[in-house]
């Protein structure tokens, strides 16, 4: 199966709430510099982004392009990466979703900061489950 | 935790979504595509793309066990779609017909 034509342009959630290209790199790149001064998750980051942030950083503009403005430019991963690391858990992600939420709200209108940190809950809450899934700690599901 | 394809793909098969997942969940059969539920990361980006609003929350009352059970199931046997194919021909007359899960193929997607 091969992309046969160049993907149709779509016009993404956050198109209506005036989520930008620029926006999504200013939030990106602000919120990876709290982060990395982060007592807890800075560390973390730190090992495994090693060496590699400038790619890391336009991963993520990536990722929140696919999310916020439907541009489908990133293909990834994210549940296996984060399953790996074993010693991250629910402090970890509340820490790293406060810290999302203090960015988006200081550097975006308020509803384009809402978008960002409802979809932000919601990505965080489906990694956290697929964690838990894969450590063996809850059922893989429970219809 | 995920989302899950419903009966409202059976035969439609648009693959719009396949386009907008960032994270390569969909896996498809003959007739239908399955979201990977270990794979998929709730952004939601798909459920809107889909013209036949075959795709919702695991929360949505719409989607019941049987549903979950069957993206379960079958993205673990189908292969992994991530470009647009071209939908079946006549995947127009089988918008919103009831009753498709009886045309459920549980063979893989072949081109």
């Amino acid at each position: 199966m091969s992309q046969t034509e160049p993907l149709r342009p779509r016009i993404g959630p956050g198109v209506h709430v005036g989520v930008t290209e620029p926006m999504i790199r200013e939030v990106v790149h602000a919120f990876y510099s709290r982060v990395r001064a982060d007592e807890a998750l800075g560390p973390i980051f730190e090992r495994e982004i090693e060496g590699e942030w400038d790619a890391h950083l336009a991963k993520l503009c990536d990722f929140w392009s696919s999310v916020l403005l439907m541009t489908g430019r990133f293909k990834g991963t994210p549940m296996v990466v984060h399953a790996r690391l074993t010693e991250i858990g629910g402090d970890h992600f509340a820490r790293w979703l406060g810290l999302f939420r203090q960015t988006a709200e200081e550097l975006c209108p308020p509803p384009a900061a809402a978008l960002f940190v409802a979809r932000s809950q919601m990505i965080a809450q489906s990694l956290q489950l697929g964690i838990a899934v894969s450590r063996g700690e809850v059922p893989e599901f429970s219809p | 935790m995920t989302y899950v394809v419903l009966e409202a793909c059976i035969k439609c098969k648009y693959m719009d979504c396949v386009e907008v997942c960032p994270v390569d969940c969909f896996y498809a059969g003959e007739n239908m595509l399955v979201i990977h539920p270990e794979e998929c990361i709730d952004c939601g980006v798909c459920e809107p793309e889909c013209p036949v609003d075959a795709i919702v929350p695991d929360s949505d009352a719409r989607c019941t066990p049987d549903w979950v059970k069957l993206n379960d199931q079958y993205s673990r046997v189908w292969p992994n779609i991530t470009y647009k194919g071209t939908p079946p021909s006549d995947a127009d007359q089988w918008d919103g017909v009831e009753g498709k899960l009886a045309e459920f193929s549980p063979n893989p997607h072949r081109e």
